[in-house]
């Protein structure tokens, strides 16, 4: 015990130590807290430019991108569809044009003007933009402007005053929506930002702890390692080690979000995802740390029993490969039923207990549908057996593969070698 | 204190590696482990160090079986390495830990062998930045500075520069008078006989002759005289065993050992002699005999 904790204690060092651990760490704490602190300081510039521009606080407008040409080729009311345009496209100059349609192009095409809406009639409409975007909406809009404003002529025809017609159109109807289970739309964010950051601190760590143990190996220090330590010792001190400098980096990171948010809790009033994100129950985050731990320590003792393989560095790469298919198998299968919001479909229930997924797929059940405690006592349960008897073997893999050099030994050949052992 | 490895046996696979292994080491002396690459010596210093079990025999402390616990091992093993980046103090210091010392005596202790093999300047170094043999002295640390019971030296002088093999001949000197079993392994014969009151040659897996080497070497039939004279020449014609050795010296072979006084006295008589003395073969003549046919393996 003394010895791992010494081990544990060097391991643990060498990380906050590190100055890559630290600048990544830290890096990641001030990008987190820029983030959160956009909206202050977006609008802190906006002011000053006001101010230098103006000399006096304004309502902030909403800043001209380019031209937008207008071009009538029916009998309308050229003035209001102006209006309507630049109500709809605050972004835009509206332009109201007599061009061809030949010219109109032409202009586009020499950016002297950005789109162009050439009306053939008040339901005919054709957009001419160079290069359309994916996410270009305009068409859209215009659609929406022109179908209100023939809805208002045609109540203005029909002898309603233009007032009543625009009161009419605008009716603002108010609405409670009353969630009796779990609200997939507020729980999306948090649980999909859970799963990833899960899913990046084993996939990191877990490829660390492999290199490191390679690097032991092919530096030859483990020869004086494993002749001074017991290999389960050292094993786990270096594999706990790096749990904790991911929970430490983790807690870091989440620690700088959350102050930083209640520093800034009023510019994100109206942000449905930001506050679903902070409003999470705690009791998610004890299902959040027990799944990290017990999916961290799987994966990273499978990650260290085949560094200890490994003779030279390059061969990690491939050799971990197949956990890292594994992993990622697991992770896809949660995405899709994250994004899809079907939790309880037989795969995703299946990947819930089997312990390589169950870390992943049974905590964003938890955290976006209704599971029985049963069920999270037997896939914990399984999942922490497995745990344990993974790193037993890890432990054993491990102390027979410090000593083998050459070419990577088959799975065959060290489960032969543990057995004469 | 006596340890013994006393019939061990290990098999990897279908290959047996150490067949009913047998030899024993005396505290203040050292002792030369000896044979060709895949002989076994690795494998036996890695029973003996409880890296892996044997598969039969035992390794004994005074005829009882060793506590790893009470006794301690220092291990400078052949593949040398430690962490390339890490500050030479704080890995060496790590290593006395990790043998069972106490905070406070592993910084004393690492301090001292820095001190003692002229290495304290570089002790906030990281390794990498050290040449191969500096290096080595700083891995020699690592085998003594929890103050163990046995040292076991897996090639110690090799990369070492004449100066750097006297600061370790001194401090093995030292070990073996403050009463520690010293385990050599070598092919540098000359070290092995200059240090070694026992050896064991290991061929393919057995021990092929052990014991001291004073009495290996005696056990040779004595009927060989070696003699230097300015009339090697003039003698060489007189006797019919008579060969040149490497070193110009003439050796005279007699077909009995009981000839040796009437030989000597003829050649004290009847030419101008230097030297004659009773022929013993080296430790590489030993060596070459017990070792040579064994399976070279990489």
């Amino acid at each position: 015990m003394k010895q791992f904790a010494r081990i544990f204690n060097f391991e643990i060092k060498h990380f906050l130590k590190n100055k890559i651990f630290i600048g990544i760490t830290l890096a990641a704490m001030l990008i987190v807290a820029l983030l959160l602190f956009s909206p202050r300081i977006g609008a802190l510039i906006s002011e000053e430019h006001a101010e230098t521009e103006n000399g006096e606080h304004e309502e902030l407008v909403t800043e001209k991108i380019g031209t937008l040409l207008l071009k009538s080729e029916a009998q309308l009311s050229e003035e209001t569809l102006q209006t309507l345009f630049e109500t709809a496209f605050p972004e835009y100059y509206v332009v109201l044009s007599d061009d061809e349609t030949a010219v109109i192009k032409e202009k586009i095409k020499n950016e002297d003007a950005d789109c162009a809406f050439v009306l053939h009639t008040a339901t005919d409409f054709t957009y001419y933009v160079n290069d359309l975007l994916m996410f270009d909406m305009n068409s859209s809009v215009a659609s929406e402007v022109l179908q209100e404003f023939v809805r208002l002529d045609f109540l203005v025809q029909n002898g309603v005053s233009p007032e009543d017609a625009q009161s009419a159109l605008n009716v603002t109807i108010t609405s409670t929506t009353e969630t009796l289970g779990k609200s997939q739309e507020e729980i999306f964010f948090y649980t999909y930002i859970m799963i990833m950051a899960l899913y990046m601190v084993i996939m990191l760590y877990g490829q660390m702890v492999a290199t490191n143990v390679a690097t032991e190996k092919s530096s030859r220090a483990m020869e004086l390692l494993i002749t001074s330590a017991n290999p389960v010792s050292l094993l786990f001190g270096k594999v706990l080690a790096s749990c904790l400098a991911g929970l430490i980096q983790l807690g870091a990171i989440f620690g700088t979000a959350y102050v930083a948010f209640n520093l800034t809790r009023a510019d994100w009033e109206n942000d449905l995802m930001i506050n679903s994100i902070f409003d999470m129950p705690p009791a998610l985050l004890g299902y959040m740390l027990l799944f990290f731990l017990l999916g961290f320590l799987i994966y990273a003792f499978l990650y260290g029993a085949i560094g200890s393989t490994a003779s030279k560095l390059e061969d990690i790469n491939t050799s971990v490969l197949p956990i890292t298919f594994l992993f990622i198998a697991g992770f896809m299968v949660v995405m899709f039923g994250i994004i899809n919001g079907d939790m309880n479909n037989t795969l995703m229930q299946v990947c819930s207990f089997i312990p390589f997924t169950s870390p992943m797929a049974m905590f964003a059940r938890i955290c976006m549908t209704k599971v029985a405690v049963h069920e999270i006592i037997i896939s914990v349960g399984i999942l922490a057996a497995t745990t344990a008897a993974i790193g037993v073997l890890a432990a054993k893999i491990y102390r027979v593969g410090v000593l083998l050099y050459g070419n990577q030994p088959s799975l065959g050949a060290i489960f032969k070698a543990i057995r004469k052992s | 204190m006596q340890l013994s490895l006393s019939n061990i046996e290990k098999s990897f696979g279908e290959k047996k590696v150490l067949k009913q292994i047998s030899f024993s080491a005396e505290s203040g002396e050292a002792f030369g482990l000896l044979g060709r690459n895949g002989a076994g010596k690795t494998t036996s210093i890695r029973i003996l160090m409880n890296v892996f079990p044997a598969d039969a025999g035992e390794v004994l402390v005074d005829s009882k079986p060793i506590d790893y616990s009470k006794t301690k091992i220092g291990y400078l093993p052949e593949e040398r390495g430690l962490y390339p980046k890490k500050i030479i103090f704080e890995q060496l210091v790590y290593l006395a830990l990790l043998k069972g010392m106490g905070k406070k005596d592993a910084e004393k202790s690492v301090e001292y062998w820095l001190e003692r093999l002229d290495m304290s300047e570089y002790k906030n170094k990281k390794l990498d930045t050290l040449s191969k043999g500096n290096q080595q002295k700083i891995q020699l640390i690592t085998a003594l500075a929890h103050d163990p019971d046995i040292i076991i030296l897996d090639e110690p002088f090799s990369g070492l520069d004449p100066v750097n093999a006297m600061l370790l001949k001194d401090v093995v000197k030292e070990q073996i008078a403050k009463g520690k079993i010293v385990l050599f392994s070598s092919h540098q014969m000359n070290y092995i006989e200059e240090f070694c009151d026992r050896i064991a040659i290991l061929n393919d897996g057995q021990v092929a002759v052990s014991g001291r080497l004073s009495d290996i070497k005696r056990s040779y039939p004595r009927n060989r005289l070696t003699v230097k004279s300015q009339k090697n020449s003039e003698i060489a014609k007189a006797f019919e065993n008579a060969v040149f050795t490497d070193d110009g010296a003439l050796l005279i072979r007699m077909h009995d050992e009981a000839e040796k006084s009437d030989v000597m006295k003829r050649l004290v008589s009847e030419w101008d002699v230097d030297a004659v003395e009773v022929f013993e073969p080296t430790l590489s003549d030993i060596f070459v005999q017990y070792a040579g046919d064994a399976p070279v393996e990489g």
